[in-house]
Parts: C-alpha cells; structure tokens; sequence
C-alpha cells in the first residue's frame, strides 16, 4: 500500500526507526513486541508494538511493509506524511458530505476525517476482512453513524454502488503486489461515475517506477485536472473534472475549512506542496507510458522498470 | 504402421501447442474476472476448479469417443468449435461478466459461473485430445501405458509453456483480448493441421 516511502520500512525500519524523517521528532518509544501475527486470504499480518505506536505490517517472505502506524495516545495523530497529503481532497471538493476511501489499512486517514469531520459520512473499503479485524482491534477503528468499513474489492464495492462522494481517496497498492484491476482506464471510469458534482480523487502511487508514468496517463485519460503534491519521497495525486482550480481559490476554500473543521494538519499549508501535472509533457511522463485498460495493464512489469532521472516528478 | 508413423510428429505438437493454449488461457481467465469480481484468492480457487472440472469431463467424454469413433476428424472438430468460442470470448465477455456481477453478486456464486461461463466449453473440448490421442497412437496393448505417458508428458510440458509465456510474455507486451484471438488462429491451425492430413483407420482390435 504504500509505496516508496513505506518500502524501505522493511521491519528494520518499521520497529527500529519509524520513518526516519519523522524519527526525531517521536517520544521515547519501547522495544517492539509482537501483538499479532495472522495469515488472511490475502496477506501474512503482523501486528507490533512499540510504545506509543502500533504498526500494522504485511509479510512478503522476510520482508515487512508497514502498512500503518497508530499513536495509541493520540488517535488524530498521522505519523506518515503522505497520510497527511491524502486529505489535500478537502479544499477542492465542492461540497463535503461524503468520503470514501479503497484501502482502508489501519484506517488512519479515514479515522482522522472521521474525528475531525464528524458529521460527513466516511465509508472505508478494505479488501482484507482480517485487517479489518486488526484495524477494529488494535487501531482504534468502530462503526459509528458517520463511520463504515466494508471488507471487500474495492471495484467491486464502487460497481455494486448506487452512492456518490465528494471525495475519493486510493490507497491500495499495498508492498509490493498491485492490482492492476484498479488501475485502468476502466476502474477510474467507475471512480468519476461515483463522485458527486464537483468531487474530487485522491490517490497515493509510487513515484519510483514506470507504474507511476502510467497510472497518471490513465488517470489523465478520464480526469483532466491533474496535480499532485510531494513531500520528500511521499506523492499524492489529486484529479477532477472540469477547469483547473485556481490557486488562490484552493486557499481561500483551504483557509475556510481548516477553520471550519479545525484540522490538524492544514490544507492551506500543503497547498506549498502543490505542482500541476501535464500528461503530455514528456519530460515529466515518459513517452513511452501507455494509457492502463482491463484489456492492457501490465502493472508487474511497468513496477520492475525504474524511472530515471528526469524532472520531478 | 507407417500412417501411425506419420501421425505421430503431429499428435505430439497439437498435444503441446494445445497444451499451452489451455494454460495460456486459465491466466487470462484472471484478466478477464477479476476487473468484475476482484482479485483475490477465492476467482483463482474458481478458475482453477472450473479448469480441472473441464479437463475431467473432457477426460471422460474422450474415453467415451474412444469406445465409439475415436478418428482424427472427431478431435480436429473438437479443437475447432475450442477456437471458435475463443475467437468469440474478447468481444461478449464483458457484457456476460457484467451480467453475472448483476444477477450474482459477488463470492463464489458468481466467480464460479463466470469462470464456467469463459472456461468450461473450450477446456472440455481441449480435454478429450488426450485420451483420442493416445487411442490413434496405440497400436497394440502393450505400448498403451508409454504412448499415454508420453501424450500426458508433452502436453504438460506445454501447460508450462503456456503459462510462463502467458504471464511473462504476452500479458506485458500486448493486450488479453488479442492474446485470446492468437489462441483461437493456434488452435485453428491445428484443427487444420488435423482434418488435412488423411485419415487412418484404426488397425488395432
């Protein structure tokens, strides 16, 4: 799920130095105990401790990505930056009454709208029932009026429903397997059909690889507008239909529902972070990137080619 | 003697050509269901079963036709009607994968039917090969356990083929739908390749 910035929370990092950008700002924490392990459908699950967090990980032989990180102390607390970026969403959605998020995890980003946002309605799709477990078990996640997980195919939940949202956030290429499935030209088809007018998809993709090169062509391809913000090694791309949002717009909206909903992490001081993407700019999408269909998506061999050096992104 | 000679070499490609195509098409089965019906473990456990329920049936109606009319035409036809439902599956698949997702649901009420809906007619099909082939090869009782093994042999040899060249050839260099029309013309070819060359009759018996 998440990508470079969580790839090299191998366990090493994961137990031993979090996200080492973040690392010298955490409270002394204990050594890592190991709360859980579970072998799902879909994943070998292994839930830690270390005091205050618990970090949620998938297994791939030796190898561990951290899926989630919680502060049992603080549970508004979002310790990876993207996480924090995944809610950009915000100061561009028309209206906000409703949000769904495909891959939920340990549920952080969800849950931090669901507390700061109480009154709209968050509805989180997880493939994984046994995450879901974990996350209602050990992350702090409950069913409440305004707050629904759903364990299933995060297409599968969109096709089968009738529901529109204002926003749309995609976080579902977990370590190192994606989906292409929600990778197409045909997946986003349904994402647009789902938002409400003036709505608005966010999604988290690796910026290391030709995948990224792709994803944002086939986005492109369904959703004009398409702009992403980047801090570090962390991406999230933002896509909506109709004219290019104007910047002081964003921060007008930014400053108004960070007042509104008191957010933690502003909107209005990501919008620094902000870069338009140009689809047809070969300088920042290779030439070569093709647009992902059900019939064409061959997102195992794009994520083994690097991307080289060429102008951010 | 020498027609069962030369029968042989093509018995052999058609076993592993087919072989592979079989294969071949179980890993675009996924490419085909999980868009609709997501892709976890329990759309492989349905094409996978759906894939050896088709190869049993296939089993045994080959074995039926070798008590009845086990000729190189009955195979070459059956090979054919595989290719002709391939050559059909790219352009109604969707809308019969669509029509599953909306009567079915989800889970393997509808995963299973799906696969069956893609899979079962042609792998049936392809499944009888084995057993007529081995039944055109035999010439005598006592060489009927090594021409099976051989036929069994070369024919999973092209399941790995299949799948290998499938998952890392075809499916990242072009799209399942053009995939699934070259299996259909492979397996043409070789239905061809079987109602040309003349016939035999059985010497055995």
């Amino acid at each position: 799920m998440f990508i470079r910035s969580i790839f090299f929370s191998t366990l090493a990092i994961a137990l031993l130095g979090l996200d080492a950008a973040s690392a010298q700002n955490l409270p002394p924490m204990g050594p890592p105990r190991l709360l859980e392990s579970r072998e799902s459908l879909y994943n070998n699950i292994y839930v830690y401790e270390r005091t205050p967090y618990v970090i949620l990980t998938f297994g791939h032989n030796k190898q561990l990505y951290t899926e989630s990180v919680f502060n049992t102390g603080d549970d508004r607390d979002l310790e990876i930056v993207y996480t924090q970026l995944m809610t950009a969403g915000l100061m561009y959605a028309r209206n906000v009454r409703s949000i769904l998020e495909i891959g939920t995890g340990g549920g952080r980003t969800s849950w931090y709208l669901h507390r700061f946002l109480p009154d709209i309605r968050v509805t989180s799709v997880e493939l994984d029932p046994v995450v879901v477990e974990m996350s209602r078990k050990y992350f702090g996640l409950r069913d409440e009026p305004n707050f629904r997980i759903e364990a299933q195919d995060g297409r599968l939940f969109l096709s089968q429903s009738k529901d529109k949202y204002d926003v749309i956030m995609i976080d579902a290429y977990r370590g190192p397997f994606v989906p292409f499935h929600l990778l197409t030209k045909e997946f986003y088809q349904i994402v647009k059909d789902h938002l409400a007018e003036g709505g608005v998809v966010v999604q988290n993709v690796a910026s290391d690889t030709m995948l990224f090169d792709a994803a944002m062509k086939t986005i492109g391809a369904v959703l004009p507008q398409l702009e992403y913000y980047k801090n570090d090694d962390n991406y999230v791309t933002v896509a909506y239909d109709g004219a290019a949002r104007k910047v002081e717009d964003l921060a007008a909206v930014a400053a108004e529902r960070d007042k509104a909903y008191g957010l933690r992490y502003p909107l209005a001081a990501m919008l620094a972070m902000r870069k338009r993407v140009d689809p047809g700019d070969t300088g920042m999408i290779s030439a070569k990137a093709t647009v992902l269909t059900d019939d064409f998506a061959p997102v195992e061999t794009l994520k083994n080619i690097e991307r080289h050096n060429r102008k951010q992104p | 003697m020498t027609l069962v000679r030369s029968l042989a070499p093509a018995i052999y490609l058609i076993a592993f050509v087919s072989g592979g195509v079989l294969m071949g098409f179980e890993m675009l089965g996924s490419r085909y269901l999980f868009p609709y019906f997501g892709g976890g473990i329990g759309t492989w456990a349905s094409l996978i079963s759906v894939v050896l329920c088709a190869l049993a049936i296939g089993y045994f109606a080959g074995s039926a036709i070798v008590d009845r009319d086990p000729s190189q035409r009955t195979i070459g036809a059956a090979i054919l009607v595989a290719a002709c439902w391939l050559a059909l599956v790219p352009a109604t698949a969707d809308t019969v994968m669509q029509g599953i997702l909306g009567q079915l649901g989800a889970g393997p009420a509808a995963t299973l039917p799906a696969s069956a809906a893609l899979l079962l007619v042609p792998l049936t099909l392809l499944g009888t090969f084995s057993p007529i082939a081995v039944s055109l090869l035999t010439r005598s009782a006592h060489e009927a356990g090594r021409v099976a093994g051989r036929v069994y042999g070369v024919s999973t040899i092209g399941n790995v083929a299949g799948t290998l060249l499938t998952t890392f050839v075809l499916i990242p260099s072009i799209g399942s739908r053009n995939i699934t029309y070259i299996f259909a013309a492979v397996l043409a070819a070789c239905a061809a390749l079987l109602l040309m060359t003349p016939a035999r009759r059985q010497t055995g018996g």
